[in-house]
């Protein structure tokens, strides 16, 4: 059992802020993953991500709480006690030591007999690709060997829980992309738990089992890839999860019938959400995803909104188009996902409809998700 | 810019190269030749063979300054650099204090050999009188141990400062790994630590040498030599042939043996870095 349970973990400095406070990284983390599980901790700089893979790993300690692998309190057993391996941003090879020495020694400090270190090391080559470079120093392979290194020496050790801090952000867009597969067929090869860091949320919806969505130390939301995606809990989730971001429009809520209508930039997106209730006549923040505003002509929807164009950027498949509206709570330019087909250029003026069952609402005052 | 360089490189070369033959090839080869001549002044230097030479293998005042030099070199180096990388070692703790404690332990590097080679002659002999001991004028054993006190207390501070910055290079990431990879401290020392400060470890080992070999003002300050050219190193044994004898005989002597010291010094650290050199890592 290699399940991992925060519980009301606290990490705070020493060190004291310009107003005299505690320097507090994590105020109140409450988290189970369970065994053999795949998560991802993702969140932008700052947010506490690397702090609690540390403090999983023993490398900070917990200033407050409880945190358990398995059924056992770990607050102050030290990192080689937990059965936990690890995998850093910058591999953390020893660059005196071959590959072959760098996956063994790990093996070796643990008195493990040299016939069972040369078969775990060898069998780990195996699977990674690494029995040409055994004899090689770190200095004299690619990043993407290095990396895969880096997790042979994790992985001869069998350990309980696998840590993986942000391992493919030093690798181009290619390596990353074959890694992320790698990583996530050893996943399924080894069945370990495995805790991921990384603020790049394209590896976390493509390799998470669940994902945890963090920002100023605080959890913001876990959920399935698929779910964070669909029914995002708030703004911050909303807007992190998804590339290009989700748009946010300023709306009105009116009473249409026994129904509502969310109303902006002159149309109006009927919805059927008992949850706008306590929202009528009142403000509230219209979230649409790029891939949902569609040109007119390509999409049958009775909600659109006339734009004009303020650049077309063609991605290949898809245009992504720039435009402004009215009520803009973050400030920041609108996008919509077209296919190039339609052929949008800058300074168009065109006309974009809404796919009506794909309009999240949001509480203007909160930013918490009110309805999908 | 480039081009540049590659078209005009004599011009920035010249100064330095000038400045270089002039201020060390030219005495270098000049005193190579004079090691082969008698001389009182190096206008009227008359050929002289090899005889120089065979006096200074011959000179028993000269072998026993070798030994003595050597017997120096060796232990203060390895004192030098073990309590000067405990210093760096405790120093890169985070513990309170450590700037002020790396000030504190440099300091005396900024003395002058001469001055503390006579504060540390009066400290040793007053602990030398209270004890009823023999003082260091007559004493060569204590001569030994007061000048490598005297070598610890100057070039421990200075050590310990390259030793302070090979371990402070040393990415955190890898001390990490290493505890996560079950080695305790021991064996993040010997493991981990020590072969990633190998570049700072080839320097201080080079400067100890050297400094032990070439050591002269301490050794002139706190024993001269004495008793009897018992606490003698090299370059002092050079020193009175050269300068302490009246005759253009001597001269020619001290010359040789300055020679012989220079190759000896070289053939050493030449040694010492290839052995040492071999065992260092890029990171």
């Amino acid at each position: 059992m290699a399940n991992i349970t925060f519980k009301h973990v606290v990490k705070a400095y020493d060190s004291r802020d310009k107003k005299g406070e505690k320097i507090v990284v994590v105020p109140d983390l409450n988290l189970e993953i369970y065994d053999k599980e795949f998560v991802v901790l993702v969140g932008p700089s700052g947010c506490g991500k690397s702090t609690t893979l540390r403090m999983i790993a023993g490398l900070e300690d917990v200033s407050g709480g409880e945190l358990y692998i398995g059924d056992r309190l770990v607050n102050d057993v030290e990192p080689k006690d937990r059965d936990i391996a690890m995998v850093f941003q910058s591999y953390a090879l020893y660059p005196h030591m071959t590959v072959y020495k760098n996956m063994a020694f790990g093996l070796e400090l643990r008195k493990t007999p040299k016939e069972e270190i040369e078969k775990r090391v060898l069998e780990a080559a195996r699977i990674l690709e690494l029995e040409p470079y055994l004899k090689r120093k770190p200095k004299e392979l690619s990043g993407g060997q290095r990396q895969r290194v880096a997790l042979g020496r994790a992985m001869v050790r069998n350990p309980a829980v696998f840590l993986l801090d942000e391992p493919l952000s030093n690798l181009d867009a290619k390596l990353r992309t074959e890694m992320r597969s790698q990583i996530a067929a050893l996943h399924k090869r080894l069945q370990t738990t495995f805790v991921y860091v990384t603020h790049d949320q394209t590896e976390a919806m493509t390799m998470g089992d669940r994902i945890v969505v963090m920002k100023d130390g605080n959890i913001h939301q876990v959920d399935t890839p698929q779910n964070l995606y669909n029914q995002p809990c708030n703004m911050f989730v909303a807007s992190f999860i998804g590339s290009p971001q989700m748009n946010f429009i300023d709306a009105k809520v009116e009473k249409d019938g026994d129904a509502y209508a969310l109303c902006f930039e002159g149309c109006r997106v009927p919805s059927n959400k008992a949850e706008l209730a306590d929202y009528v006549g009142k403000e509230v923040v219209v979230g649409i995803r790029p891939e949902d505003l569609h040109a007119e002509g390509s999409f049958n929807s009775s909600c659109g909104f006339p734009i004009h164009v303020e650049m077309a950027e063609m991605m290949g498949s898809e245009i992504y188009v720039y435009f402004n509206v009215n009520g803009n709570p973050d400030g920041k330019k609108k996008i919509a996902r077209i296919p190039s087909r339609e052929n949008i250029h800058s300074d168009d003026d065109v006309r974009l409809l809404i796919d009506v069952n794909r309009v999240h609402v949001f509480d203007k005052e909160t930013q918490a998700a009110i309805c999908h | 810019m480039e081009k540049a360089i590659k078209k005009y490189w004599p011009i920035f070369v010249l100064p330095t190269l000038a400045a270089f033959s002039i201020g060390f090839i030219y005495p270098f080869l000049q005193g190579l030749y004079l090691s082969f001549c008698k001389f009182i002044t190096i206008d009227n230097a008359t050929w002289n063979g090899i005889k120089n030479y065979l006096y200074a293998f011959t000179d028993e005042a000269f072998l026993h300054s070798f030994f003595f030099s050597a017997g120096f070199t060796i232990v203060s180096t390895l004192l030098i650099n073990v309590i000067a990388f405990a210093i760096a070692l405790a120093l890169t703790r985070n513990i309170k204090g450590t700037n002020l404690f790396r000030s504190v332990y440099f300091l005396p590097n900024l003395i002058g050999g001469i001055v503390l080679g006579y504060i540390w002659q009066i400290l040793i002999n007053c602990a030398l009188a209270l004890l009823e001991k023999p003082l260091l004028a007559v004493n060569p054993t204590f001569g030994f141990w007061g000048l490598i006190i005297l070598m610890c207390w100057q070039q421990i501070g200075y050590m310990m400062i390259i030793y302070i910055a090979g371990l402070q290079s040393i990415p955190s990431d890898y001390l990490e790994a290493a505890r996560i990879d079950g080695a305790n401290e021991w064996q993040i020392l010997t493991k981990v630590k020590i072969p990633n400060v190998m570049p700072s470890i080839t320097i201080c080992l080079f400067l100890s040498v050297t400094n032990g070999f070439k050591l002269f003002d301490q050794n002139l300050a706190l024993t001269a030599g004495e008793p009897g050219h018992m606490t003698e190193g090299l370059a002092l044994n050079i020193y009175d042939t050269f300068y302490g004898r009246v005759g253009p005989q001597w001269k020619g002597y001290g010359q040789a043996k300055a020679v012989i010291f220079c190759v000896l010094v070289i053939v050493i650290s030449l040694i010492q870095l290839r052995a040492t050199r071999s065992k260092e890592v890029q990171q």
